[in-house]
């Protein structure tokens, strides 16, 4: 187990080098010349050759590549040429905003998605699975930036249950920080009125977020629900006289599991790529946000650094879900 | 231990479940503190950096503006030059010694006194920065230059003479030296320290600065100008929201989230200016916007081509997609700016005219495409392409119409041979001074984002720069209205229209004073007041 745990650390290693390579080499092809965008449309030449020096833009590009890789070992990610600072500080900032919402979304996901898909197994063919299908393709369907204006208007113009964007009321004194999630700082500094606005913030882009994930969980979980039920083992199970229930719940569910958990990785990634759009929607200050603004202003160090950040996220979960299905099926830590 | 868990467990779903009563019902108007308002103001676009002399765009200088002052300020419109920092002040001559007295009250957050000192620290930190403000005096005033005659008197020695130094002044904040200086690192003038701190004098302080999502200011109770609503009436302070999708902004003042909001699309506007408890405001801008045309290789380097190209151009569609709040321009200069004329002849729809030029060109019978070029997610830009794509099918010309990131127009535009043909641009200037406006047309103005059309006229360049330092305001003037005439003359672009500036506020919002100088959605924020209970 642990030869397998470090040969998949080793060869994340590689991918994030790989990764580093392709970022660094498409920032750098973008046509666009980020310390003139910085230095302001009326600066003059030598102004933004002030700027490109002090950013080291003004050195050959293999020369900026290797002090890139030499400060990303030291864990320094460069400066982000529009906020001034550095990104591994601003990543701290927004990433637990992101992460929040990618939290939540991901509980809605699985909250709903795992007990939707049962149903629809269980039911298969009859009303409730057609409806649930139908609806589990167009939540796949429905694109997150329209969609999400699209609740914006019911939820927060028409209905007014909830508000239009962001993470807390304005005028709200935000929790003193200790993960940078208001909703667990809220909690854990006992703020209740806090934890309840900042819930009615989240739960509009958590949902917007959350619905491709929940449909794939919900289509993946159904079809292994059908072909599970079908097996010798349940109906074994069945002629022991085990309630149904039981087998639904308990039997199934385990086995049916396992290629959902593969989804739920994959969706973990995807996920954090995808708040780009949602955090722009309801101007969620998450990295998403942060990418898009240092992208529009053609600031390339922050668009590498969520590049990276997303991409370590990504492979640290198909990690987790690798690890997890050995400890879910006795099979293949046999195997091993 | 087991008490502590449980404990925690209930709180936490009690918190959750009073989400539902707590958090869901939303906000009503303005925020309160106290028996003072704090108005919530909604704008697209965040405020990266709050030091004065690194950055400034419309919504970091409101912020700046905000929360530092300066020798002088921007008011009124006509956009007037009033004293500020400074009570007085006077020039020698030829205008290369300009003093500049200070008020004997102005103190900064901290208390410490505003003195000349702390001014003639801001503009020598500006200049050597090389940032944000410097281009504006950098050439004329070495920070040598700079003298605190005594603790209130300041005096600047320029190296020529610079009849636009005062229209510059309104925009070189100052700052606490003091402050700054205990927070520099290495060489870098206190910049890390101020990018999220302030260091001024102005009628607001910070109190939460998050640049991408929130900021807030509190009035400075006891600000040495005063308060204008008077005292009962101030804020307790300004919370600035960066909502950037117009849709959401629009939905918070709806549901008075917001108390202002700006950067509206025009539909928006108009469906929403006569709402019940909404106000607009709607004012002539200053704000020019173009079509650039490449002026050194393809078909619009043939001086026929532009022109024909802008006598077809349908100038109405630019009022119609601006539901009737623009103006034509008359002149590569906007009205408002001093030395304006009225060029006769500037382009109006007239094809004949248009087919008349396009005979004398290369290309007589039309037959070939070009590119236009407007910012990607802009809306009004991609809807005048439209326009233009269709007013140029009598000529047989083919329109391309490509939306781009702002960062790769502006690159593209930056070289003569990578510049589109065409590209649409707005130009804020910063000044009242011709001189921001008629660069854009000297040679000096290549690799600029509005010096795009490449154009190269020597005679226009000598004009320029004998403008820029002409003290004699009627032979100012008459370079001015020479540089205009010869422009439309050699056509680098079609000249379109000044957008209003818009706001939409909700009825209780006192206060607004429009001055067309400050940049996109900035508001003069000191003077707002809240009038309802």
């Amino acid at each position: 187990m642990l030869r397998f745990v470090l040969q998949r650390v080793a060869l994340t290693g590689l991918m994030l080098f790989g990764l580093v390579c392709i970022t660094f080499a498409v920032s750098n092809v973008a046509p666009s010349d980020p310390a003139a965008l910085a230095a302001g449309p009326d600066a003059t030449r030598d102004m933004v050759e002030t700027i490109r020096r002090e950013y080291g833009l003004d050195r050959p590009l293999p020369e900026q590549f290797v002090r890139y890789v030499t400060g990303l070992l030291q864990g320094d990610l460069g400066r982000s040429i529009v906020t001034t600072r550095p990104v591994v500080q601003d990543l701290a900032r927004y990433f637990p905003a992101t992460l929040e919402l990618v939290l939540l979304s991901m509980t809605f996901g699985v909250l709903i998605g795992v007990p939707a898909g049962m149903l629809s197994a269980v039911l298969k063919n009859r009303a409730p699975d057609h409806a649930t299908r139908f609806i589990a393709v167009s939540l796949v369907a429905l694109p997150a930036f329209w969609f999400g204006i699209l609740l914006q208007l019911l939820f927060s113009v028409h209905l007014e249950w909830l508000p239009t964007s962001g993470r807390l009321d304005v005028a709200t004194p935000p929790p003193p920080p200790v993960t940078g999630m208001l909703l667990l700082d809220s909690a854990l500094a006992g703020q209740w009125g806090t934890l309840g606005g900042a819930l009615s913030h989240a739960v509009l882009p958590a949902l917007v977020l959350s619905f491709p994930c929940l449909a794939s969980i919900l289509r993946v979980n159904r079809a292994e629900m059908i072909e599970v039920l079908s097996s010798d083992y349940i109906v074994a199970a069945r002629a022991h006289g085990v309630s149904r229930l039981r087998i639904i719940c308990v039997h199934a569910l385990r086995n049916a599991m396992l290629p959902t958990l593969a989804i739920i990785g994959l969706r973990w990634g995807w996920m954090l790529g995808s708040t780009v759009l949602v955090e722009t929607v309801f101007d969620w200050p998450g990295i998403g946000l942060y990418a898009v603004s240092s992208a529009i202003a053609g600031d390339f160090k922050p668009v590498m650094g969520v590049t990276l950040l997303i991409g370590l996220n990504f492979m640290i979960a198909n990690l987790v879900v690798d690890l997890l299905y050995g400890v879910l099926d006795p099979r293949l830590r046999t195997a091993q | 231990m087991t008490g502590f868990t449980i404990g925690r467990r209930g709180a936490i779903a009690a918190g959750f479940g009073a989400a539902a009563l707590a958090g869901a019902g939303p906000a009503r108007g303005f925020e309160r503190d106290g028996s003072r308002k704090i108005l919530v103001f909604a704008g697209g676009q965040p405020v990266p950096v709050l030091d004065p002399h690194s950055r400034y765009d419309w919504s970091t200088r409101m912020i700046q503006q905000s929360v530092y002052d300066a020798l002088a300020k921007y008011v009124d419109d006509p956009p007037q030059i009033v004293p500020w920092l400074a009570e007085r002040w006077e020039a020698n001559a030829d205008q290369t010694v300009w003093t500049f007295h200070l008020v004997g009250n102005a103190k900064f957050h901290n208390g410490d006194p505003v003195d000349a000192e702390a001014v003639r620290y801001s503009f020598e930190r500006g200049l050597r920065m090389n940032k944000g403000v410097a281009w504006m005096l950098k050439d004329v005033l070495p920070p040598e230059n700079i003298a605190a005659v005594d603790a209130r008197t300041v005096r600047f020695t320029l190296t020529r003479p610079m009849p636009s130094f005062l229209t510059f002044i309104p925009l070189w904040f100052i700052v606490n030296p003091r402050q700054v200086q205990a927070n520099v690192a290495g060489n870098d003038f206190g910049e890390a320290w101020l990018t999220a701190n302030t260091a001024g004098s102005g009628p607001f302080r910070m109190r939460r600065f998050e640049p991408q999502s929130v900021i807030h200011m509190d009035a400075v109770a006891d600000y040495w100008k005063g308060w204008p609503q008077g005292e009962q009436r101030r804020l307790s302070g300004v919370i600035f929201r960066i909502v950037r999708e117009p849709a959401a902004r629009r939905a918070l003042l709806q549901r008075g989230e917001a108390d202002i909001i700006t950067e509206i699309p025009a539909d928006d506007f108009e469906q929403l200016k006569s709402a019940r408890g909404i106000r607009p405001e709607d004012h002539r801008g200053l704000t020019t916007f173009a079509i650039t045309m490449n002026t050194t290789k393809g078909p619009t380097a043939d001086i026929n081509v532009r022109k024909a190209i802008a006598h077809a151009f349908d100038y109405d569609a630019l009022i119609q997609i601006h539901n009737g709040a623009a103006s034509l321009m008359t002149s590569p200069f906007p009205e408002a700016i001093p030395g304006h004329v009225q060029v006769p002849g500037i382009p109006r729809r007239n094809l004949d005219r248009a087919r008349q030029f396009l005979a004398q060109s290369r290309f007589p019978n039309g037959g070939f495409e070009l590119e236009y070029v407007h910012v990607q997610g802009l809306e009004d830009p991609r809807r005048i392409g439209l326009a233009l794509l269709n007013a140029l099918q009598p000529l047989n010309i083919r329109v391309n119409i490509v939306a781009q990131p702002w960062p790769t127009m502006v690159a593209r535009g930056s070289r003569a041979e990578t510049a589109p043909d065409m590209v649409s641009v707005y130009v804020t200037p910063v000044s009242t001074d011709p001189d921001v406006i008629a660069g854009k047309y000297h040679t000096r103005a290549h690799g600029n984002f509005w010096g795009m059309h490449h154009l190269t006229d020597q005679q226009i360049s000598q004009w320029v720069d004998a403008a820029r330092v002409e003290t004699d305001e009627a032979k100012r003037n008459a370079l001015y209205a020479d540089i205009q005439r010869r422009v439309v003359e050699l056509q680098p672009e079609i000249f379109g229209m000044l957008a209003n500036r818009r706001w939409l506020m909700r009825d209780y919002v006192r206060g607004f004073q429009y001055c067309p100088l400050r940049l996109t959605g900035e508001v003069d924020l000191h003077p707002l007041w809240i009038d309802a209970a």
